[in-house]
């Protein structure tokens, strides 16, 4: 018993969130962008209605589940369970800045080719949200010394489809664009709600943290 | 000059040699057949195109040629198109043709052959068809990729109402495709096992990102997007018109906007016809013309609206001198403002050396425009603005046109200023109520807020001058702040002349001049107005002699004497004036008073009116007082009814009596009230003095019931009464008995007052105190015989045996009040008898003591057992009692709870019995009983008498718990 005490005592600097002196850590700066996160995947409720309202049918139709077919150059948010768990905090972070860089580009060509001055303002404020998210996880990426993904010069992501792109795959285009960012603010929110769990310390491990000093 | 004519001879057979063997040589040797043909197709607008060549044309020949083009879908054989164009062709001239399909072209194979004809007047014989040219097929279907669902056109454009043929090829063999429209799905024509065609007819346009066409099978979901764009419409109300002589502005209404997401190219060019000069327009509603300096008049402009689909134009030709609107005017500003005029500027921007502006002057006031000029300025505009009101607002505008030729005036420009004050323009209206005391008088003056026209500026304070007529060196000035609308003064009998002027920043108004008289005592007669929904007709009198005018004051509340005092002033040619106002409220009285104003200006009260602005019914019930009842009659009264205070003009009365005769008694009749039925009879009588309150109903039968009630009505109607008052008439015989019997009460309470107040001298005379034997008076006279053998009877002739204590307690339960334990287990089965005197064994020598019951004390001894509830001395057990009896804590616990039984006894129960009590054993020895007494000398004497509870008294004596109802008094309780 002594023996795993003291082992704990002994592990116990190691853990970035039980040394609370004073420094609030990555703590507060996760749950800012899970909450971020949540306001998101409410704007764009919003928006993706008025998007796929203003591409017309079966792009508003709620069972319209087409395949994925020139939107190949979007970020995947969907991902096998196992491999999402395995997967660790740096990581975790990374894939999500990633996602959301290429997604925030995409969506700003969206809003150069809308027509209606009311869309363009909607998609510009969700254009605005996108771009805090991304600082915020870049904010938590510094806070657990993660560093941020360089882009390649050049490979900058753009949404502008060929010439021999149909009007109605730039539709399609759109719709797996929405549908994607949708998905990824899903599986943000559960990313950051795993590492919240996993940063803020139990109540019993602050406990034990302070009878070690009182030890 | 004969060889000069061979010479022509030969020249011309020789040309026409030429000529003649040139249509051989075309026609024979010549087929002239299309060559080379290359096909393509545009597959944005599905457009054929086809190029070919014309070969064994002569160098520099042009010739005029028909060209016929047979079109085939899906084999040669199939044509679907035949057509000729008509062109002049060249020598190596490639030729190039354009065919639109309304099949997309990518749904199935075409063919294209061509033949051609010299169509040229030079060679009519050449008009013959060449042969055909080989069929020329193309294709696309191998380019489309690997995909098996294809659905074409792709983004084809189209008008809104036009026709469209889409179609889909399935490189499947399953059939299980259905295509949609939006959300509706179509059916289509089968032109080929793998391709299916829809026409679409007078399509609509839906929205700018275009009509989606989809198809799916299984999860493969192909779709075009279909973009149905609106009519370009020509454009509207198309202008152009210059401020500055440099630039001409111009727009137009382009109508409805035909652009598309992927289509946005609805455009507008300017063209002006006398430069030649073209401008593509960067607005779609308006555009900028530089006018150049050559100072060109006259315009030619043409307006061009093209978009992918359409081209549209309109033109307009104007001089530029009639298109000036000049710009807006500014700078205005307000100099040397007054209280009536004010001096407007301002600057306009100039349009040229020699030219000048023609510019409109507004001002407003109050919301309407009360001025209008015309001013002609070059670049600083003024104006005097006059007949203004002091310290007034107002709004000036200007604006300017063109003087030569006004096209349009310039946008308007607008400042406000206010004028400066100016002295009130009018005097008060002012009026007064006078209030009489002896020797004094108090004057309430009243005057109305001058109106904002007359004000002429802020009222700051009210001046008021009194001067007393009978002493005229005597004034006196009084100052009342703004917005004070009067004032009170108290003043002697004297008359007085009061000036109250209104006063602003700049100067007084005119006064207002009112005299009062000292001795204004005029009463007259109140009469009675009828109001209607337009007001009070008031109206009096004419007086003859020096009138100045007349004056009607009234209360708008009359209830409120300090609200609303209110008066109008009247013409002295008028006699009468209709009141009304607002605040007038049915059912409540008003009174107006009219007055006469001579021409010293002193009030004379003239006439008095009452009246309601409509009359309602009454509203309080009469308090109905019947008396003087007897057999035949009663009388009722209801002195103290209001009359005054009703919401209307109380009429009379109506007296309602029910009774079981059949008939109204006389002067009454029946009443028809739907409430009342016949039974019993109810008859009304009417009274129709409202001052008449009191009522005799006679003629009753005796013995007889009745039920009466009063009733007020105003002319609105019947007000309520209380609730019938029942009577009951007294017989005869009674009558006459009450006669007898109410004389001998009265005596009787006479003498019952008298004995009471001799009750003193009734008991000394019926039952006087019991004598005192020792202090008789005939003792005295024994004494004074010195008789010996006479003495007084001696105590010990007396011997009582016992005293029996009545003690019931019968099974009662008793609390400890202390403790609160029951006690019924206390039971005293058997009487006591409390031994006063010594038993034969006991006692040691015979008792002193004599004892006398007296019974007149003894009231409750016969109720003892009526104490139901019995308090008990708590119950000590036997061990423990020894330590309480010795100390006195067991004295006041015996207290207390005797105390506490008393409050627990019901009043009725609280019987006392006084028992006779000897005093001298148990004065000393609390503690101890009367076993052996030792001084027998007290024992002759009478003993205060004391209170004892029945409860108490019938305690239980025993050896143990010794305490008779004399131990429970403390010794300061005893009273000698």
């Amino acid at each position: 018993m002594l023996a795993c005490l003291c082992t704990v005592l002994w592990h116990l600097p190691a853990v970035p969130a039980l040394n609370r002196t004073g420094d609030p850590g990555p703590g507060p700066s996760i749950q800012k962008t899970y909450d971020l996160t949540r306001y998101l995947e409410h704007q764009l409720r919003s928006l993706a209605g008025t998007y796929l309202n203003y591409l017309g049918p079966p792009f508003n139709e709620p069972d319209f589940n087409p395949p994925r077919l020139g939107a190949e150059t979007l970020p995947r948010a969907t991902v096998n369970l196992e491999v999402w768990r395995s997967l660790n905090d740096k990581l975790r972070l990374t894939q999500n800045y990633e996602a959301y860089s290429h997604l925030l580009c995409y969506l700003r060509g969206l809003n150069r080719q809308a027509a209606t001055a009311e869309l363009r303002r909607s998609l510009a404020h969700f254009c605005t949200s996108l771009q805090g998210l991304l600082g915020s996880i870049a904010g938590v990426m510094a806070a657990l010394g993660s560093p941020l993904p360089q882009p390649l010069p050049g490979t900058e992501p753009t949404w502008a489809p060929g010439p021999a792109h149909s009007d109605f795959l730039q539709k399609m285009d759109d719709f797996w664009l929405l549908k994607e960012l949708q998905t990824w603010l899903w599986r943000s929110a559960k990313d950051f709600n795993r590492l919240k769990k996993k940063i803020q310390p139990p109540a019993a491990a602050v406990t034990l943290h302070l009878e070690a000093h009182g030890f | 000059m004969a060889v000069f004519a061979n010479f022509q001879t030969t020249f011309f057979l020789a040309l026409l040699f030429l000529r003649i063997s040139q249509s051989e040589v075309l026609s024979e040797h010549l087929p002239l057949t299309p060559e080379s043909l290359k096909i393509s197709i545009n597959s944005a607008r599905q457009y054929l195109h086809v190029q070919w060549t014309v070969r064994n044309l002569l160098y520099h020949q042009e010739l005029k040629m028909v060209f016929q083009i047979q079109i085939s879908r899906f084999n040669s054989s199939n044509i679907i198109w035949v057509g000729n164009y008509s062109t002049t062709v060249k020598q190596n001239q490639v030729l190039h043709w354009s065919w639109e399909s309304e099949l997309p072209l990518e749904c199935a194979t075409h063919f294209l052959r061509i033949r051609s004809m010299v169509d040229d007047a030079s060679f009519p014989k050449s008009t013959i068809w060449s042969n055909w040219s080989s069929w020329e097929k193309v294709d696309v279907q191998d380019s489309l990729g690997q995909d098996t669902l294809f659905v074409f056109p792709n983004d084809k454009l189209v008008e809104e109402g036009s026709n469209v043929t889409i179609c889909y090829i399935s490189r499947n063999n399953q059939n299980n495709i259905s295509c949609l429209l939006e959300d509706e799905q179509i059916n289509g024509e089968q032109l080929d096992p793998h391709v299916f065609a829809f026409n679409l007819n007078n399509v609509p346009f839906i929205r700018e990102t275009g009509t989606n066409f989809y198809c799916q099978r299984n999860k493969t979901v192909k779709g075009i997007v279909l973009f149905v764009s609106k009519v370009l419409e020509e454009p509207k109300d198309f202008s152009c018109e210059t401020q500055d002589f440099k630039t001409l502005n111009c727009t137009w209404d382009p109508g409805r906007n035909t652009d598309l997401r992927k289509h946005a190219s609805q455009r507008y060019t300017l063209f002006e016809f006398y430069s030649g000069e073209k401008k593509l327009c960067k607005h779609k509603n308006w555009c900028n013309w530089q006018i150049t300096q050559d100072s060109q008049e006259t315009y030619n402009f043409t307006l061009i609206a093209e978009n992918d689909l359409r081209k549209r134009s309109v033109s307009i030709l104007f001089n530029l001198t009639q298109r000036v609107r000049p710009m807006t005017p500014f700078s205005v500003s307000f100099e040397t403002v007054s209280a009536t005029n004010a001096m407007m500027t301002w600057k306009v921007h100039s349009i040229g050396n020699y030219s000048s502006l023609l510019c409109n002057v507004e001002l407003y006031g109050e919301g309407r425009m009360i001025q209008q000029h015309n001013v002609s300025v070059k670049v600083n505009g003024e104006f005097l603005l006059s007949e203004l009101e002091p310290n007034t607002k107002y709004t000036a505008q200007v604006r300017c046109a063109y003087d030569k030729h006004i096209w349009k005036w310039s946008e308007w420009i607008s400042q406000s200023f206010i004028t400066l004050e100016a002295a009130p323009s009018v005097a008060l209206d002012v009026w007064r109520n006078v209030k009489s005391k002896p020797g004094s008088q108090n004057v309430i003056l009243f005057w109305k807020p001058l109106s904002k026209f007359h004000a002429n500026g802020k009222i700051l304070f009210y001046n008021v001058v009194v001067e007393n007529l009978d002493q005229p060196s005597r004034l006196e000035h009084y100052t009342i702040p703004a917005p004070a609308n009067g004032t009170e003064l108290s003043l002697d009998q004297s008359s007085y002349e009061i000036r109250i002027t209104a006063n602003n920043s700049v100067g007084s108004s005119p006064a207002s001049v009112i005299v009062i008289s000292g001795n204004s005592t005029e009463e007259v007669e109140e009469e009675k107005i009828k109001g209607t929904e337009d007001g009070f007709p008031v109206s009096w009198k004419p007086h003859s002699g020096d009138v100045l005018g007349y004056v009607v004051e009234w209360y708008d509340c009359p209830q409120d004497q300090l609200c609303d005092f209110q008066w109008e002033n009247v013409g002295p040619g008028n006699t009468s004036i209709v009141i009304s106002s607002d605040a007038f409220r049915p059912g409540v009285r008003y009174n107006f008073r009219i007055y006469r104003i001579s021409t010293k200006r002193i009030a004379y009260l003239l006439e008095k009116k009452t009246g309601y602005s409509k009359e309602l019914v009454p509203s309080t019930k009469p308090q109905v007082v019947m008396n003087n009842l007897t057999p035949h009659s009663f009388t009722l009264s209801w002195e103290n009814y209001p009359t005054e205070s009703q919401p209307g003009f109380i009429q009379g009365y109506h007296v309602y009596l029910k009774s079981k005769a059949r008939q109204c008694h006389p002067g009454f009749e029946k009443a028809n009230l739907p409430e009342i039925t016949d039974d019993p009879l109810c008859c009304k009588y009417k009274i129709d003095n409202p001052e008449q309150k009191r009522f005799i109903v006679e003629n009753l039968q005796p013995e007889s019931f009745y039920e009466v009630q009063v009733t007020p009505y105003t002319s609105a109607g019947e007000g309520p009464g209380e609730a019938f008052m029942k009577v009951t008439t007294p017989g005869e015989e009674s009558h006459k008995l009450i006669r007898i019997l109410l004389p001998m009460i009265f005596c009787i309470l006479v003498i019952m007052i008298a004995c009471y107040m001799k009750s003193q001298w009734v008991k000394e005379k019926c039952y006087p105190d019991i004598p005192d034997p020792y202090k008789s008076s005939i003792l005295s006279l024994i004494k004074s015989k010195e008789n010996p053998h006479l003495t007084i009877m001696n105590v010990n002739d007396c011997i009582p045996d016992a005293i029996e204590v009545i003690n019931k307690p019968e099974g009662t339960k008793i609390q400890f009040l202390g403790t609160g334990k029951s006690v019924t287990e206390l039971e005293f089965t058997k009487p006591a008898y409390l031994y006063l005197l010594p038993t034969e064994k006991n006692s040691s020598s015979p008792s002193p003591c004599i004892c006398f019951e007296n019974f007149t004390y003894n009231q409750a001894a016969s109720d003892a057992e009526s104490c139901g509830h019995v308090l008990e001395p708590p119950f000590v057990p036997p061990s423990q009692l020894g330590l309480v009896t010795s100390s006195e804590s067991l004295l006041k616990t015996l207290e207390k709870s005797y105390m506490n039984s008393l409050e627990e006894i019901p009043a009725e129960e609280t019987n006392l019995n006084y028992v006779s009590q000897l005093a001298s054993p148990m004065s000393g020895d609390k503690d101890s009983l009367p076993t052996n007494p030792q001084v027998p000398v007290h024992c002759s004497e009478y003993k205060m008498q004391m209170a004892v509870p029945p409860c108490l008294t019938a305690s239980p004596l025993s050896e143990k718990s010794s305490l008779s109802s004399v131990t429970l008094l403390d010794q300061d309780e005893h009273f000698h």
